[in-house]
């Protein structure tokens, strides 16, 4: 590693023979993949801010009116509900799938036999697509013939037809979202704890130290950076997720599953109000760029 | 590390110690595996008996008839395109990815840097946005719903990842060896394409297995970007059960959603480690 190191700034320091002229071909080689950035990502992002300051009909763009689309977002009654239940899915989903990844994670990391196996049980869930997983948990709580009915009723209480309240529907998606991505936490998690020094662990266990003491007073500092990156990460995942509510909810009932990606697609989709569309994508858009600027802060610390 | 595993295999107190890191394994079991066998044992009932309460988890009688009635012409289309859309990403995304990841490795400057900076943070702009923008701008085209718009998509969302799972590979190349290249007479073109991608093989099948595994699941892109049934993904076709069912459907719904599920299970069974690898080019390791 520190020979490439020593090769590079050698490399660095050699006379200019190798810049000037022949430096500037070297930007050929990203021109595709600017070319495929401006298309997807900057044209995109820039179709997106001019709908919004101008009114639409249908997908056609009418006049300018300036920040009209903005005040309206934010006068929507609604709008303050749907942060609520992005804040509530979010946080609910990270609240169940860190300490789950993290867990499965010690585990893995503990276990000898069956390794492999028993990671593969750990992954499961997220092999599977999120539609998978969406239309999965609809047909196993399905009120009529789904088994968590018939467990539910064996323990004495209804049918589970948890998809017709709009707190129940927020509580499901939010549990099958958490189920579907504990093991990318997991994953993460795994590929930090290979780091931490065992011999820490053995020096605490001679000075008479428990496992508990272990986690506390070695394993966490040694996490910090990674616990805050898989937070990050898995935020960035639920803030954006569409996918499995749409195939369970499609944000209802009653707007109870609708988050503000939720709302980007409905009002689309459903109410074809793509400049209020864009409104609220601009404000997903500096949401997702905030945790964008803390993932890239804690990236630099990881590595430097 | 591995010498030490027997010595503590045999110490004693090891089982008890042992028993809640099995705990947490059984309780994982449980919460994991009952929806997937229940779709499993689904798949392989007669349709009258999908819809029995209270449910029965052994097929009684065992029936196929879900798996051979797949075989439809709009079922093979959904996996055929799925299979274009996955090839189709990952020849482009490398096509891409690999001589941007190479000139990011090796011709550092702050220009450059700032480059692949901002193609990342572009890469982490809600999908969502983008596909609705892309919808909305192409809907009156030809260019909506056809093969080079969602391979163009899928391979814009997955390259920054790609480039930086890329930039690993390479920078674990020795320079020495592409200098001599160069003394010999090699073009910068040559030395990429003799030189450094039969050394980055096993980092490409890497990337080659992420896109696949992220095309086949993809749902949404196929379901804004592809209008028409024609054109729809394996994802799509799994949700329009649900969506547009009618009558019983149980039965080759579980058929499908196994049958989709096996192109990822396999790959994933056979390139274990380099499909964790990809997994966590992502995250915390960049």
């Amino acid at each position: 590693m520190s020979v490439t190191q020593e090769q590079r700034t050698a490399r660095a320091l050699k006379p200019p023979t190798r810049r000037g002229r022949n430096d500037r071909a070297v930007w050929l080689y990203v021109v595709p993949v600017v070319a495929v950035f401006l298309f997807v990502f900057v044209g995109p992002l820039i179709f997106t801010a001019w709908t919004a300051l101008h009114e639409t009909t249908y997908y056609q763009i009418k006049e300018f009116s300036g920040l009209n689309s903005f005040t309206e977002l934010f006068a929507d009654k609604d709008l303050p509900k749907q942060i609520g239940t992005t804040l509530a899915f979010s946080l609910g989903a990270l609240a169940i799938a860190l300490p789950l990844g993290f867990a499965s994670a010690v585990v893995l990391n503990k276990i000898i036999r069956f390794k492999r196996t028993v990671r593969s049980l750990f992954l499961l869930p997220w092999l599977m697509s999120q539609a998978t997983v969406g239309t999965l948990w609809l047909w196993f709580l399905n009120p009529n013939y789904g088994p968590g009915t018939a467990i539910t009723k064996a323990l004495g209480f209804g049918p589970t037809d948890v998809f017709s309240s709009p707190a129940s529907a927020l509580v499901a998606v939010t549990l099958i979202t958490a189920w579907w991505s504990y093991p990318q936490a997991m994953v993460l998690f795994l590929g930090a704890l290979q780091t931490v020094p065992t011999e820490l662990y053995e020096s605490l266990r001679v000075d008479g130290g428990n496992a508990w003491q272990g986690f506390v007073n070695i394993t966490l500092p040694f996490l910090r950076n990674t616990i805050v990156s898989v937070v990050v990460v898995l935020l960035m995942l639920y803030v954006q997720m569409v996918t499995i509510i749409l195939v369970t909810t499609r944000g209802g009932p009653l707007g109870g599953t609708e988050t503000l990606s939720m709302r980007v697609f409905n009002k689309t989709f459903q109410d074809f109000d793509l400049s209020g569309a864009s409104a609220t994508a601009i404000l997903l858009f500096a949401i997702n760029i905030a945790l964008t600027l803390v993932a890239i802060r804690f990236r630099r610390k990881d590595t430097l | 590390m591995t010498a030490t595993i027997p010595a503590r295999r045999r110490r004693p107190g090891h089982l008890l110690r042992r028993l809640p890191i099995w705990a947490i394994v059984a309780i994982t079991a449980v919460l994991v595996l009952p929806p997937i066998l229940w779709i499993l044992s689904t798949s392989l009932k007669t349709e009258a008996n999908t819809v029995a309460f209270p449910p029965v988890w052994i097929p009684n009688p065992l029936s196929f008839d879900s798996y051979t009635g797949l075989f439809t012409s709009a079922n093979v289309r959904f996996f055929a395109n799925s299979l274009i859309y996955a090839i189709g990403s990952i020849v482009l995304a490398l096509v891409v990815c690999v001589p941007a990841a190479y000139v990011a490795t090796r011709f550092r400057g702050r220009r450059m840097e700032s480059l692949m900076t901002g193609i990342l943070v572009l890469s982490m702009v809600p999908g969502v946005v983008v596909f609705i923008a892309l919808y909305s701008m192409f809907v009156k085209t030809s260019l909506i719903n056809s093969y080079p718009l969602l391979i163009l998509v899928y391979t814009g969302i997955i390259c920054g990842q790609t480039i930086l799972f890329l930039r690993n590979f390479i920078e674990n190349i020795p320079v020495e060896i592409e200098e001599a290249a160069a003394i010999d007479g090699c073009s910068r073109l040559q030395i990429l394409i003799r030189i450094v991608l039969p050394l980055i093989r096993p980092g490409i099948a890497a990337v080659a297995i992420f896109i696949f595994v992220f095309v086949w699941n993809d749902f949404l892109v196929g379901t804004v970007l592809a209008t028409t049934e024609d054109m729809k993904t394996v994802q799509n076709g799994i949700v329009r059960y649900i969506s547009t069912g009618f009558g019983n459907f149980w039965a080759s719904f579980g058929a499908f959603v196994i049958v989709a599920f096996i192109p990822v299970l396999g790959i994933f069974v056979a390139f274990q480690r380099w499909f964790i690898a990809g997994l966590t080019s992502g995250g915390v390791k960049s």
